[in-house]
């Protein structure tokens, strides 16, 4: 019987590994050069930032991002004529693992100097160089590209891998660690790094090289592939070493990436990613060996989320499924009750009596898709006690606020952590909100100013803004009653990260919150509450230099009327004018707040009020 | 000193003792440590009322703070500073008149350490002349400004013009053909053998040269004056002064449409521009002479017409609101007007015959006294 359940089990996994990987690669985040290659880091830098947190340990985790390129081409792609900013490229560039642009032999910085973007010509998608000033009459224009393969090397000081455990980690799909144990962490979004393994293995043949050791003197390296059919790790020039190393460093190569600075690439994956974490220092060189350091902001090494089962009211069908495959239970029931939080015995029961179509004693790996969606659909008909509200873990306000200082140097920074929420009736939620004005807040990697960063329990979301949850909160967000009018062409970061065991994406790919009434609304509020504070500070500037103004103006003409004013009276000019510049300066003093300008403020601030009445009403 | 030139020393003073004390009031304002105002009258529709009892356009008693420290009052009050500086300093002290563009030349020029003109245009001049003017409760002249001069005069009399320490003595009846031209200042003139019984004044120059040549002032022994359109300041004081002085009877000639009644009006109850001046302006006792709209049927004129615009018609419109032409004659005259949308111009008359207007039309229009109000 044993027997028979391990090989149903394989069988199960072998159909899975190359099909599923073959049939949804655009699901796990491998779609695009860019978007691969982000998926690539995310995997390898999510699994170390969660084994130094498991070992209470601060990340120091370093990628470098490599590109192994055939001889470079050069393309002409035009000609500058002293105001042309925008220059089409052909497509073959597009995919280029390696782009750089010159300028009359000049090598261009970016993003300072130009981006990357997609822009329209006609109905054609083309890609297209954006200069930030026009290149000069007469300039040319160069694209420097090759296509080649791209090593992607990540290096923690986490706890590193026992060797037993190398294979698994790297080389077997559906076996990461964490999905044993719910909890909210950040591998929920990832696939795992065995699927870049896979993609190393699928796009170049080539396996995928490791370096471990855990600090008991000994360190292993090799090379480490998959066996597809049987889903088995294959290792390769096992070497055993003696050496105080502790960590994991991963290196594979990959076809069918490309590297570039635009705001779905791996330098604002890990730029967003070291916001969120505070704790830890990533150090990225790129390729052109430019090294850019996100260093740390915080040496408090967040708590570690408390293990839990997961909560009926936050299950899809296919987690449904995932958790069905991995479980020790036998019966359907049991597995109900044993995996799961606030599904008792007695709730169990009363589910299968709603569900008398379903066999409730037939073993979890037996449950069809069919019957694993009626199973969730039913969930929300049982009444489940809530979850527990001590589950969450958000970055903190304090930590939040180191972490932007640390990275943006704002002018002025407004963090704001809510109250925890439910949603769909009982799955806790808490919002943070940050909104960074001025110094190096905005986004870098575009030509637009202001940027909304989107996070779920501390993972970025690059992709599917559109879908998302905050960003239909963003557009909720009446900006311009905060001084932010046109938040695109403003000099502002605006953070989000949603918190909850439970992220309810739109989709597998985990790239959007889905945009639930509860949720939508909690994000606005948080944005509201952060973006008031920026007003008020805006507010502050604009009266500062509508002052500096009214007070120019008065000097300005202080001078004649004194020379009038003597004409007409014989007083000394010197002593009229000091008078004069005297009441001038109390005038314009930023403390003597003119009437009207405080009623604005206080119109404003009623304002906020009323609207969070009627959102609470 | 004469008598006339002691009378005059001593307006001079009085005004330099307002502007001192507008003056001194700021500087305790400033050594108080507030932000120095002028107290001007508003000058404008919302202010302006028509006095039944005196029959005059009038200002009313709603007054402005201009402050230094207010960035939309800042400039006009700097400008209004320099009006005064000028004034007291560079004419009243000295005893010099000058004209409103002598002042904008003398005060305009680039404010130290900008690039910015204390005066733009001359109308920003101008306007400060007349806020400085209703502030201190006086009248340009007063402030030894002039206006340009406008309007000619012949007729049996004699003025007495001081120039400063000179005293002419001019005969109106030997003017020739050009006349006499009326000054910006009257204020120093004075009257001397009287010969006429009656003032009659014409918007028009043509007129006055077609009765000058006719000796129409001569024959029906009066004063003839125009205005050349619009009346200037000096011709509206002068006609004030030998109505209320000499107690003559002042007739007015003007085309028949509604500019003619306009420059008939501001003779007679004084202007909105210049409400705050209608006391010394206005010539209340002044009537109407022609032409009328009645005039085209009665001297049968309909040929010579011209069809009245929709400007005049607008115009019409609205002058019909005024209080000042509420009178029944008034209201029937701007009626037939709008009903025939008919205007003519005084030399119609010509249409006759080159003498109908003084053998004819004059006289028989003021034997019937038929006239408006």
């Amino acid at each position: 019987m044993e027997d028979n359940t391990e090989e149903l089990e394989n069988a199960f996994k072998e159909y899975s590994v190359a099909e599923f990987f073959k049939k949804n690669r655009q699901m796990l985040g491998y779609s695009g050069e860019t978007r691969s290659l982000t998926t690539i880091v995310h995997e390898y830098v999510t699994n170390s930032l969660d084994a130094c947190e498991d070992a209470k340990i601060l990340p120091d985790i370093g990628v470098e991002v490599d590109a192994l390129n055939a001889r470079p081409k050069k393309t002409v792609i035009g000609e500058g004529d002293g105001s042309a900013t925008e220059f089409d490229l052909e497509e073959q560039m597009c995919k280029a693992s390696l782009f750089e642009v010159l300028v009359n032999g000049i090598k261009q910085k970016r993003p300072e100097e130009y981006v990357v973007k997609y822009g329209k010509r006609g109905k054609q998608n083309v890609k297209q160089v954006v200069f930030r000033q026009p290149p000069a009459e007469g300039t040319k224009i160069v694209g420097e590209w090759a296509i080649g393969h791209i090593r992607v090397t990540v290096e923690d000081n986490g706890t590193g891998l026992p060797q037993s455990k190398v294979g698994q980690a790297l080389g077997m799909l559906l076996a990461g660690t964490k999905f044993h144990q719910q909890k909210q962490k950040r591998g929920q979004q990832g696939i795992g790094a065995a699927y870049a393994t896979l993609f190393a293995q699928i796009t170049t043949g080539k396996p995928t090289d490791f370096k471990t050791g855990t600090g008991n003197n000994k360190v292993y390296s090799g090379q480490v592939s998959i066996d597809v059919k049987k889903n088995v790790p294959v290792i390769n020039g096992l070497q055993e070493a003696k050496g105080n190393y502790r960590g994991l460093k991963v290196s594979a190569e990959f076809a069918e990436v490309s590297y570039d600075r635009s705001d779905h690439g791996v330098y604002e994956y890990l730029r967003r990613t070291a916001l969120a974490n505070p704790h830890a220092q990533i150090t990225l060189v790129e390729p052109d060996k430019s090294i850019v350091v996100f260093p740390r902001a915080s040496d408090k090494i967040p708590a570690k989320p408390p293990k839990i089962k997961p909560h009926p009211l936050g299950l899809t069908t296919s987690d449904l499924i995932d958790m069905a495959s991995v479980t020790s239970a036998r019966k359907l029931s049991s597995f109900l009750s044993s995996d799961f939080t606030r599904i008792s015995d007695d709730k169990a029961n009363e589910l299968s009596k709603l569900l008398p179509e379903i066999d409730f004693d037939k073993h979890p790996r037996k449950m069809s898709w069919v019957e694993a969606e009626s199973i969730v659909h039913t969930f929300h008909r049982v009444k489940f006690n809530a979850p527990d509200l001590n589950t969450l873990r958000p970055i903190g306000a304090i930590q939040l606020e180191k972490s932007l200082k640390n990275l943006l140097e704002p002018e002025f920074l407004s963090v704001i952590q809510r109250k925890p929420k439910v949603f769909r009736g009982g799955i806790p939620f808490l919002v943070e909100v940050a909104v960074a004005y001025g110094g190096k807040a905005g986004a870098p990697s575009t030509s637009k100013e202001g940027e909304v960063m989107r996070f779920a329990n501390r993972v970025p979301l690059l992709f599917d803004a559109g879908n998302c949850a905050i960003t239909q909160a963003v557009k909720n967000v009446d900006w311009n009653r905060y001084n932010l009018k046109n938040l695109d062409e403003q000099p502002v970061s605006v953070f989000i990260n949603f918190v909850s065991v439970h992220v309810p994406y739109t989709g597998a790919g985990k790239l959007a919150i889905s945009a639930e009434e509860e949720i939508v609304s909690e994000i606005r509020m948080g944005l509201m509450d952060a973006a008031r504070k920026v007003g008020y500070y805006l507010s502050g500037l604009k009266k500062a230099e509508d002052q500096e103004k009214r007070r120019k103006i008065f000097f300005k003409y202080i001078k004649e009327v004194a020379a009038a004013l003597h004409d007409v009276t014989g007083k000394p000019k010197a002593g009229l004018e000091a008078a004069m510049r005297k009441i001038a300066e109390s005038k314009t003093a930023l403390k003597d707040e003119d009437e009207q300008e405080d009623e604005e403020l206080l119109a404003l601030e009623e304002d906020a009020e009323k609207e969070v009445e009627e959102e609470n009403a | 000193m004469t008598a006339h030139e002691l009378k005059k020393e001593k307006r001079i003073q009085e005004i330099i003792q307002k502007i001192d004390a507008l003056g001194l009031e700021l500087v305790k304002e400033l050594e108080a440590g507030e932000n120095p105002s002028l107290e001007i009258p508003i000058r404008g529709s919302s202010n302006i009322y028509f006095d039944e009892k005196n029959r005059k356009i009038r200002l009313g008693d709603k007054v402005s703070h201009r402050y230094l420290f207010n960035v939309s009052h800042a400039r006009k009050f700097m400008q209004t500073m320099l009006v005064a500086s000028y004034v007291k300093k560079d004419l009243l002290e000295n005893n010099l008149t000058a004209t409103l563009r002598d002042l904008y030349y003398a005060k305009k020029h680039t404010i130290e350490g900008t690039k910015e003109d204390t005066i733009d245009e001359q109308t920003e001049s101008d306007q400060a002349i007349v806020d400085f003017e209703v502030a201190l409760g006086t009248f340009r002249e007063r402030l030894h400004l002039r206006a340009e001069p406008k309007g000619r005069m012949a007729g049996e009399m004699t003025v007495v013009d001081h120039v400063r320490d000179k005293s002419d003595r001019i005969n109106l009846a030997k003017m020739g053909s050009g006349g006499w031209a009326v000054p910006s200042i009257v204020e120093q003139v004075e009257f001397d053998n009287v010969g006429v019984e009656y003032v009659l004044v014409a918007e028009k120059n043509a007129i006055f040269d077609r009765l000058n040549e006719d000796g129409y002032w001569m024959k029906n022994k009066c004063l003839l004056m125009t205005t050349a359109g619009q009346a200037a300041r000096g011709a509206r004081r002068l006609l004030q002064r030998l109505s209320d002085e000499l107690k003559l009877p002042v007739y007015c000639l003007t085309d028949s449409d509604p500019y003619g009644w306009y420059i008939y009006s501001t003779m007679k109850y004084g202007s909105m521009a210049l409400a705050h001046e209608s006391e010394r302006l206005g010539c209340e006792k002044m009537h109407f002479l022609g032409m009328s709209t009645t005039d085209i049927e009665t001297y049968d004129l309909k040929s010579v017409t011209i069809k009245a615009k929709e400007l005049d018609v607008k115009r019409a419109t609205e002058m019909k609101n005024y209080d000042w032409f509420k009178s029944k004659p008034w209201q029937d005259e701007i009626d037939l007007f709008l009903k025939k949308r008919l205007k003519a111009e005084i030399q119609a008359l010509s249409s006759k015959n080159l003498q109908y207007i003084s053998k004819t039309y004059l006289p028989e229009k003021i034997a019937a006294q038929d006239f408006l109000p």
